[in-house]
């Protein structure tokens, strides 16, 4: 069965780094970008099957990324996680109402981003029949 | 029209007074316009009308005497310079107003138009001086949030690289790691989550301290959040190896309470029970009823520790307060968690406080409201001081479409329970609050006092507007169903009470039927298990 793969977006290369590490040990194939732009760019080539994106960017911020993940017709299915050191409070609504499928706020626990990542990703049709 | 003169309402009943008066401000320059009152009710009409840009005030009305004349206008038109008109006999009262607000008194006997310009200039300008200070005391602390807020955000950016890393290494995703080097990178973690924890504090203090903390009450069973906090906290505890008990009355009620906060105040004072109490110590988390406050649970969390003294009690829930003698330094935060577990209780209406003696540990008591469903029944359910004649009740079920759920479900459901409660009538309906741990899929209640044949009405009229609700479309699945609620009969000698607590034994007997186990406000132990302080929100 082909990996999963996700794109990873943050502006902080070091972090990029850790993640890559992270999810690469849980057999996920990564992709990586570190502005709003070539976030854009690289999941309409990779079509990543997942998209942990950072709200603070450089060259369009995480809001202008999920507006333009919704609005386009091949890009909109691929679910969003945030994971962004901004307040929930004034953030986490606004980020699921633009499409996000969850909100973490930095910094967040492995596991929990494991597991939320392993639920929102588009289910094998093999495990569809998985009780819930 | 408008006029550009200064307005000056002048409230005055001696009818000789008040020409005298109004004869010096004809004179006064640059010219004003006067309204006049004679007495404390049509001052306050003429306020209602048009706000007056200062009030002279007369404290001896018909209507009013004494402190409570300038109180009333001060509540009715406030920012407004107000100047008092004193006799020669009640100067002493006049420089009470004066420090209540008022901005000067004049007495009446020696009234020059000049006197009267200048104090009515000088009022005016020192109000507009209290205002502008007022504002920027406001936009300092506006200033100091923004800037909590920034700092805490740029904190958290480099407190997740040293995060990521620890674990990498922790979790030997680059390459083994010796048991004493594992041991270091734990101690590393340990004050990585201890910063995070600081940081959060911060600006939930932040948050309390301008109002902004709110919660979302539900109906509850509080030993369900004490398992679970006692679950969260137990490794903590058991590195110093103190046990923890949990001792919950057998006849608690549900609450009616924000499951996330009460969560938190009990995490907080359990987190500070276990910092407190020495090695091999115990700590009991406790909730039950006290008889003369039934309407209030009482939650205790008790420790073995050294205890508090009494000058220290007075100060302990005040922010950034610090105990000079903490025993484990090493776990010291910044003094705000008590604070903010106050403000939390208070914003649910309850109370917290402690009680210790040195060296006998101690115990912090908190109170939440129950959630007494024939209270909530009572003022709509009776009807001149008897029981309405039927009753029916309707379930409005809503699922997620999809697994994980698309849309924002926590909006989604609070639309809808908006929604329902346009459709009902406030004087005989109930739209129930909703019940157990918050969730994709909800299921509300309306209790209706009608019976089953109009309550089709009622549940078509619910069907349709709640269709109009757009996100509920894509998210979810919508069920809406008519109950019938038989109520036993009146027992000879029943009291209106008993009946309609009678009732309300019947509703929750459906209630909790409907349910069905998993969404019951009891034990879930699925939510046991997350240990962690950042919690996801998953878009169910």
């Amino acid at each position: 069965m082909p990996r999963n793969k996700i794109l990873v977006v943050d502006d902080d290369p070091d972090l990029v780094r850790a993640l890559r590490l992270r999810l690469r040990a849980n057999d996920y194939d990564i992709a990586t970008a570190c502005d709003g732009y070539s976030a854009i760019a690289s999941a309409q080539k990779e079509r990543p099957d997942l998209i942990v994106l950072d709200l603070g960017l450089p060259a369009g911020d995480g809001f202008v990324v999920l507006d333009r993940l919704q609005n386009s017709d091949v890009l909109s299915g691929i679910p969003v996680i945030v994971l962004s050191a901004r307040d929930p409070q004034n953030n986490e609504q606004r980020a699921l109402k633009a499409g996000a499928a969850a909100y973490f706020q930095k910094p967040a626990d492995n596991e929990e981003l494991l597991s939320v990542i392993r639920v929102s990703l588009p289910q094998p049709k093999a495990e569809a029949a998985r009780p819930s | 029209m408008s006029d550009s003169r200064t307005h000056v309402l002048l409230i005055e009943d001696n009818p000789g007074d008040a020409d005298l008066v109004r004869l010096r401000l004809v004179e006064s320059r640059p010219a004003v316009r006067v309204d006049y009152a004679s007495r404390l009710s049509d001052g306050l009409a003429a306020i209602a009308k048009e706000m007056p840009s200062l009030v002279l005030l007369d404290l001896n009305l018909p209507d009013s005497h004494g402190a409570e004349t300038f109180r009333k206008i001060m509540e009715k038109a406030p920012g407004v310079p107000v100047v008092v008109l004193s006799g020669q006999d009640d100067e002493a009262l006049a420089m009470k107003a004066v420090n209540q607000g008022v901005q000067d008194y004049l007495v009446k006997g020696d009234l020059s138009s000049k006197h009267l310009e200048r104090a009515m200039r000088y009022a005016v300008e020192r109000q507009s001086l209290l205002r502008s200070l007022d504002m920027a005391r406001k936009q300092q602390i506006e200033f100091k949030n923004q800037f909590l807020s920034h700092v805490s955000h740029e904190l958290r950016t480099p407190l997740t690289c040293i995060h990521q890393y620890v674990t990498l290494l922790l979790d030997g995703l680059a390459g083994p790691v010796q048991p004493e080097q594992a041991d270091h990178l734990k101690t590393v973690l340990k004050s990585v989550n201890q910063l995070h924890a600081m940081i959060r504090d911060l600006l939930e203090a932040t948050r309390a301290e301008s109002g902004k903390l709110r919660i979302e009450p539900r109906c509850i069973a509080v030993g369900t959040l004490i398992q679970q906090a006692v679950a969260m906290m137990r490794p903590t505890a058991q590195e110093k190896r103190i046990g923890i008990e949990i001792g919950l009355d057998r006849r608690i009620p549900l609450i009616f309470a924000d499951p996330d906060r009460v969560l938190e105040i009990l995490i907080n004072l359990i987190d500070n029970a276990i910092k407190f109490t020495p090695v091999d110590g115990a700590i009991t988390v406790k909730a039950c009823m006290v008889e003369s406050d039934p309407e209030m649970v009482y939650l205790s969390i008790t420790d073995t520790g050294r205890g508090i003294n009494p000058e220290t009690k007075a100060m302990i829930f005040e922010r950034l307060y610090q105990d000079p003698e903490a025993i484990d330094s090493s776990r010291s935060g910044l003094g705000l968690g008590l604070f903010i577990c106050r403000e939390l209780v208070k914003l649910h209406q309850g109370r917290i406080w402690v009680s210790s003696d040195p060296g006998q540990g101690s115990t912090f008591t908190f109170t939440l409201p129950t959630y007494s469903l024939a209270k909530l029944l009572f003022p709509v359910v009776t009807h001149q001081a008897s029981l309405r004649p039927a009753f029916s009740l309707v379930q409005v079920e809503l699922t997620p479409l999809s697994n994980p759920p698309r849309g924002n479900w926590r909006e989604t459901w609070q639309e809808c329970l908006e929604t329902l409660r346009r459709c009902v009538y406030l004087d005989k309906d109930l739209v129930l609050p909703p019940m157990g741990m918050a969730g994709p899929a909800e299921t509300f209640f309306v209790v209706a006092s009608t019976d089953m044949e109009r309550v089709g009405v009622m549940a078509m009229r619910i069907r349709e507007q709640l269709e109009r609700v757009a996100s509920l479309k894509s998210a979810g699945k919508l069920s809406v169903m008519t109950v019938p609620i038989i109520p036993t009969a009146a027992a000879p000698g029943e009291t209106l009470e008993q009946q309609v607590q009678h009732l309300a034994d019947r509703i929750n007997e459906i209630v909790i039927r409907a349910l069905g186990k998993e969404n019951l406000p009891v034990a879930n132990s699925a939510h046991a298990a997350s240990g962690s302080s950042t919690k996801p929100v998953l878009k169910h």
